[in-house]
């Protein structure tokens, strides 16, 4: 299990300064065109070479690397793969081996939905590696989004780690205890409960205590909200944001006007 | 409407949503650490739907694949309306009274799989062209190969490998409710619904587990029919 809980990597960039907003209606605009194209290019070029462009500019260029080996192209390669193969379009085999067969077109509709995936995720991990949840989180509450999911995301991924620890520690004394957690089906299902039992149980306990918390400093209160920290909204964020919204506008409309 | 949305909510329901959804992963990866053939990853979204209502439980669902995707794996997000309905489902399904002994449970599981199957059907094909990152997808695969269309394939496998997960998902929400004392539980939003009928027979709950079984086995051999047919 990992041992840190967010993508973030704390840096100065010009990516990192962008209000989280910005950014987030960047990936949008990013995830859309890639899927909302009419050329084929598009999001192997997005995937190419905007995106690790992007990275560069954000001073994250070697955890995004690392990121879209370990989870983004295993993935993507396992989908080509299994399109390529499996799906029934074109008659031409340009490939065969025992049952399975690529078409030309086959190959090319499973390396263009590939690519649109890695868009996808990729963009979201530049997200990820270049804004703080916390900073997103009160960016989106001044905005009017209610305080209370922020309170459950921020919360949530406070207690996530806590939780894994604890069931890393139900799985240790429960095997010292003689459980086994290998070996045959029937053991393993019989692991089951001894193991999510005392888990869910030790945290379902918790929730009384820290609603009364909570509950002691206003969490129900109406009234607005001061923030320690000030995140900052340029007008190059206003200026971009109204260009990404354009050109998420464009990509519809050229769909619409296409189809 | 909104009257209705909010009743789902109290402070309990706002401190339950965070420990439901660490308790979806966690369990989620017990599970993968003893390689059972199911996902587990709803039981704490089950929790809250029937305890709180079909609302609470909607956004306990999507909030566990954003996260799941903001914190560990980012091939999670798209799959968040799939979760959102599971969510909803089991509400809607304890309001109408089906989360309140054994076969009712079972009964559950099953709607809740059947909602999961149609909604992650379109998801599936329209972003990922039919054949997901999953291992369930080479019964896709082998379907589209033996000249099923794409829409038949993906729910044929969907509906082929949902009821297992969501029927113990939902049995197992209902063994912890039974477990939790009752001044806990009368914190929550909506706590006459899981008011047990006739007391929890322990036979009622062999007969569950029994179905589970025959589920199971019927499974295997649909699969059988289908990849040696």
């Amino acid at each position: 299990m990992r041992e840190r809980l967010s993508f973030h990597i704390k840096r100065d960039s010009a990516l990192h300064r962008l209000n989280p907003l910005t950014k987030l209606l960047l990936v949008l605009a990013l995830i859309l065109s890639a899927f909302l194209t009419p050329f084929y290019w598009t999001p192997h070029i997005l995937a190419i070479l905007v995106i690790p462009i992007l990275s560069v500019i954000g001073r994250v260029g070697r955890e995004y690397l690392s990121t879209a080996f370990r989870l983004i192209l295993p993935a993507a390669t396992f989908l080509f793969l299994m399109q390529a193969f499996f799906h029934p379009i074109g008659k031409e085999i340009i490939f065969a081996f025992y049952f399975l067969d690529m078409t030309l077109e086959s190959l090319m509709f499973a390396f263009g939905n590939a690519m649109r995936i890695v868009v996808m995720v990729s963009a979201f991990t530049i997200f990820l590696l270049t804004t703080h949840p916390s900073e997103l989180m009160s960016d989106l509450s001044r905005r009017g989004l209610p305080g209370q999911f922020a309170y459950v995301i921020i919360s949530t991924l406070q207690i996530l780690p806590q939780v894994q620890a604890k069931a890393q520690t139900i799985i240790s004394a429960q095997r010292s205890r003689g459980l086994e957690t290998e070996g045959g089906f029937f053991k393993r299902a019989g692991a089951l409960i001894p193991l999510i039992g005392p888990l869910v149980f030790g945290s379902l306990v918790e929730v009384e205590e820290r609603a009364i918390a909570i509950e002691a400093r206003g969490f129900t209160s109406k009234h607005v909200k001061t923030s320690l920290h000030e995140i900052p909204d340029t007008p190059t964020d206003i200026f971009l944001r109204w260009f990404l919204t354009t050109l998420i506008a464009a990509s519809i409309g050229l769909k619409l006007w296409l189809s | 409407m909104l009257e209705k949305i909010k009743n789902n909510f109290n402070t309990q329901t706002w401190v339950l949503i965070p420990i439901a959804i660490a308790i979806n992963i966690a369990v989620g990866q017990i599970v993968v650490l003893l390689k059972l053939p199911v996902y587990l990853d709803s039981i704490g979204t089950v929790l809250v739907a029937v305890l709180c209502g079909p609302w609470a439980g909607a956004l306990a669902g999507a909030l566990t694949n954003i996260i799941w995707g903001l914190a560990i794996d980012p091939n999670a997000l798209p799959w968040w309306p799939v979760a959102f309905f599971i969510g909803y489902m089991a509400g809607r399904m304890a309001e109408w009274g089906f989360f309140k002994s054994w076969w009712k449970v079972v009964v559950t599981g099953f709607v809740v799989a059947l909602t999961a199957a149609i909604v992650s059907t379109p998801i599936a094909v329209y972003i990922y062209g039919g054949i997901t990152a999953s291992g369930s997808s080479f019964i896709t695969a082998y379907l589209l190969e033996t000249g099923r269309g794409i829409w038949q394939a993906v729910f044929s496998t969907n509906f082929l490998v949902e009821p297992v997960d969501k029927i113990t998902t939902a049995m197992i929400s209902f063994a912890i409710i039974l477990g939790l004392p009752k001044r806990t539980i009368g914190g929550y939003p909506k706590p006459e619904q899981v008011e047990v009928e006739g007391g929890a027979d322990k036979n009622q709950m062999y007969i569950a587990i029994g179905v589970v079984v025959l589920l199971v086995l019927f499974a295997a051999f649909l699969l059988r029919n289908v990849l040696g047919g």
